[in-house]
């Protein structure tokens, strides 16, 4: 057993908004930096849609994440021959129109322009050639449904519908939509770590975020394609990829991440997990039904004392082990099960887990009048979940490798939770409704009422569970701090060499 | 520790190192046989008297009372010239020709062919100067200004010579094909290779048909020597090629025949970057701009069809 520290993430999907503050809070505090102008380490996408990079989840374009071959895994891109062979031009890039070109205003214009008729106007000027450029496309041009026949039609997760779905999806009445922000994952067994030819990318030891060294960079861009998510991206001006850093100087001084923080909606959740290192292979190589399963697995508890002697022999600190007991992530993801891991099929264990949206079930037009007797009885979200907007096959291809058991059953327990709450507040639903749905979604009233708090009265400190990060104790797992004491202090101050 | 350790070695059993002594032994008597057998077949050679040494390697240019051939005729030579510059020339002709000594250089101007260094020894240029004075007096002279073959050649077949160049036809005693070093104007656009010179002008150069027959015969320079003399050439090859060089003879090679290198060098690559065009073609593609192209035509295909 080799107990470890993760900080993990969920993002409730419910309570999603689509407003791209948390794009905005990160763009404005890590990448408004030259040669980061198309970089969006956050981004929120609209699904059905192909995101952003267009259609990043389309692995035999891609070539991100690992494959399970036989009793091994192997990267999806290459293997050690063909990477050497490949060193010099890497073949599975997305290309800057598939990010999107990056573009400002002319601004001064609308200032300087002479007196006339017209208003003046700021023409787009594109940050790359520096000219004027007519926009064909931006990193959330597909937002809310924008350009549907093109993009949300593209969507790779419809692939595994009936052509029947597909088609009642862009049904008026039926159109739907809901919102996937995404980070950087900061995975428990990383593809672009696995695929970087430098090994300039590292998983931080005391709280397993991943970083890319801007020292040891080389340009060679295979942690770009080697990343399932296409969190990683190439910095054209330093020559070196980059990616979330999940705002650790912010977390080392007790602060939730930017795009946490500033989050309007208050759907994410940032907490310490605590799991076993022995077991990641293990993990990443169990079959598609059971990778969900096997990821709640690896996960420990963190009030067996066992699973504490071990994990303070490996150097966590006793607050990090309450940050653990108290974390609402351990919660959401392995005491109830709610918050699932996008595309776990791309086995690299990621560590952000979504809590899937409680899309509307259908309403009826009756002469043209909407039918509420339709809906009669909540009860029957129950049982009707074949007859959500949104197929439960493609939440099963976003959140769980296609097993769609489990969809249903983190759904039949947030109905549950729901129609336990209705029946106390609105009182339209009967007890016995009640105890149906509770043994349906195999929830009791005290978990319904933790779920419900969590969810909808959560404070800061119970949305984001920091623990202290002793970086004056982290320090010692690679260096020491008393021989190091005064090369070490501040770190390295010098500027990467520009090379445009 | 290290203490340990010695002392440990040192006490290792006797017959455990009683290979290392044989092995040893046994590796410094045979280098003292194979240096002893040397030092005797030095002294053999000496013993010649330098007639070997003229056979393989003056007599392919030189004649002893003969007349002229590729070299002066070398009948007397010891008395004309002064003993010491002679010895200086024969051990090494080009760094005499370098520091600008007026008969060395008079020399390079009256015959076609530079001589060659020959890589001999002081003790191989005194017992060769030591064998052409013994024959000089021997032999008498003839009329002075006759030009005489060195050896009889039977006539040479160009056709032959060509094929032996290119290596068409395999050398009797197993030599490399001349194109695998040098090229020449008459085997082909794209010619040979380019380690050795160019021969297209070999044949003035090398004083015709005698110099290069000689040539080929002695073969004198570093480089072909180390190669042929272990595989000489037949007579028949020598005459063949000789006539084959000859027949190519020109001052340069035609200017067609390097546009025409040229032109297949241009027709290669553009091939190539075809191939590679074709092979790549999906490279710089992206995802986002076929996804609009592919809808927009579906678009159109569906409704400008209807008005």
């Amino acid at each position: 057993m080799d107990i470890r520290a993760q900080v993990s993430m969920v993002f409730h999907l419910d309570k999603c908004i689509g407003c791209h503050t948390c794009s905005i809070a990160c763009k404005n505090i890590w990448t408004d930096r030259k040669g980061t102008e198309y970089m969006w380490w956050n981004n929120v996408e609209t699904k059905p849609g192909t995101g952003y990079p267009t259609t990043w989840e389309d692995q035999e374009k891609y070539k991100g994440g690992w494959v399970k071959d036989g009793d091994k895994l192997r990267l999806r891109l290459q293997g050690r021959t063909e990477g050497l062979g490949n060193i010099f031009f890497n073949p599975n890039l997305p290309t800057i129109d598939d990010y999107y070109e990056p573009w400002t205003y002319q601004y001064d214009e609308l200032f300087n322009a002479p007196e006339g008729d017209d208003q003046p106007t700021a023409r787009p000027i594109s940050l790359i050639t520096g000219k004027p450029m007519d926009i064909e496309a931006g990193p959330n041009w597909d937002d809310d449904l924008g350009g549907s026949p093109i993009y949300a039609s593209n969507d790779v997760n419809l692939e595994k519908l009936t052509d029947h779905e597909r088609e009642q999806l862009n049904e008026v009445e039926r159109l739907v939509f809901f919102y996937l922000p995404r980070i950087c994952n900061h995975c428990l067994n990383p593809s672009c770590v696995g695929a970087c030819p430098s090994g300039a990318i590292y998983k931080r030891g005391e709280d397993g975020i991943v970083l890319i060294s801007q020292e040891k960079c080389r340009a060679w861009r295979m942690c770009v394609s080697g990343c399932p998510y296409k969190k990683t991206y190439y910095n054209w001006s330093t020559g070196k990829s980059e990616k979330c850093i999940l705002c650790y100087p912010r977390l080392e001084t007790g602060q939730a991440p930017a795009c946490f923080h500033s989050c309007v909606g208050r759907i994410r959740y940032l907490g310490l997990l605590l799991y076993d290192a022995d077991r990641i292979q293990e993990t990443a190589l169990a079959d598609e039904a059971n990778l969900v399963q096997a990821q709640r697995d690896i996960i420990q508890d963190p009030f067996d004392p066992l699973i504490i002697a071990a994990a303070q022999a490996n150097g966590i600190t006793t607050q990090q082990i309450s940050a653990a007991q108290n974390s609402p992530t351990y919660k959401f993801v392995k005491k109830w099960g709610t918050a699932l891991p996008l595309h776990p099929e791309f086995r690299t264990l990621p560590q952000l887990f979504y809590v899937p949206p409680m899309l509307p079930v259908l309403g009826k037009m009756k002469d043209g009048i909407y039918d509420s007797s339709a809906v009669e009885g909540m009860g029957q979200m129950l049982n009707s979940l074949e007859k959500a907007r949104i197929p439960v096959r493609y939440m099963a291809s976003l959140f769980s490798a296609g097993n769609e058991e489990i969809i249903k059953e983190v759904y039949r327990k947030n109905i549950a939770v729901r129609l336990y709450k209705r029946a106390q507040r609105v009182k339209d639903i009967t007890a016995e409704e009640v105890q149906q749905a509770l043994a349906i979604g195999k929830t009791t009233p005290e978990e319904c009422e933790a779920i419900f708090n969590l969810t909808s009265l959560p404070t800061m400190e119970e949305r984001f569970v920091i623990p202290a990060m002793a970086r004056e104790e982290a320090i010692e797992q690679s260096l020491d701090p008393y021989t190091h004491k005064p090369a070490a202090g501040f770190g390295y101050r010098e500027a990467p060499a520009r090379r445009f | 520790m290290t203490g340990d350790q010695s002392s440990g070695y040192c006490s290792r059993p006797w017959s455990a190192r009683i290979p290392f002594g044989r092995v040893s032994l046994a590796y410094f008597l045979a280098a003292a046989a194979f240096a002893l057998i040397q030092v005797s077949a030095t002294a053999a050679a000496r013993a010649d008297d330098g007639s070997t040494i003229f056979a393989t390697k003056c007599a392919a240019c030189h004649t002893i009372g003969k007349g002229k051939s590729v070299g002066p005729d070398l009948k007397g030579i010891t008395t004309i010239q002064d003993p010491a510059w002679l010895a200086k020339w024969v051990a090494a002709p080009s760094a005499l020709i370098n520091s600008g000594d007026p008969t060395a250089t008079k020399l390079v101007k009256q015959y076609p062919l530079q001589m060659p260094d020959l890589g001999l020894s002081s003790a191989d240029v005194n017992a060769v100067l030591a064998y052409v004075a013994q024959q000089s007096g021997s032999v008498a002279k003839t009329a002075k200004g006759a030009v005489v073959p060195v050896a009889a050649l039977p006539p040479g077949d160009a056709a032959v010579g060509r094929e032996i160049f290119v290596g068409g036809v395999r050398l009797h005693n197993g030599g490399p094909a001349c194109m695998a070093c040098h090229s020449i104007s008459g085997i082909g656009a794209l010619g040979g290779g380019t380690l050795g010179p160019d021969l297209t002008d070999a044949y003035r150069k090398y004083g015709g048909t005698a110099g290069l027959e000689s040539f080929l015969a002695s073969v004198p320079t570093p480089t072909m020597s180390a190669v042929w003399t272990k595989n000489p050439l037949t007579p028949q090859e020598i005459a063949n090629l000789a006539a084959f060089i000859k027949e190519g003879a020109v001052a340069e090679r035609p200017l067609d025949a390097i546009g025409k290198l040229t032109l297949m060098g241009g027709l290669a690559l553009i091939i190539l970057i075809l191939i590679a065009a074709v092979y790549w073609r999906r490279r710089l593609l992206g995802v986002r701009k076929p996804l609009v192209e592919r809808a927009n035509m579906l678009f159109y295909r569906k409704y400008a069809r209807r008005s």
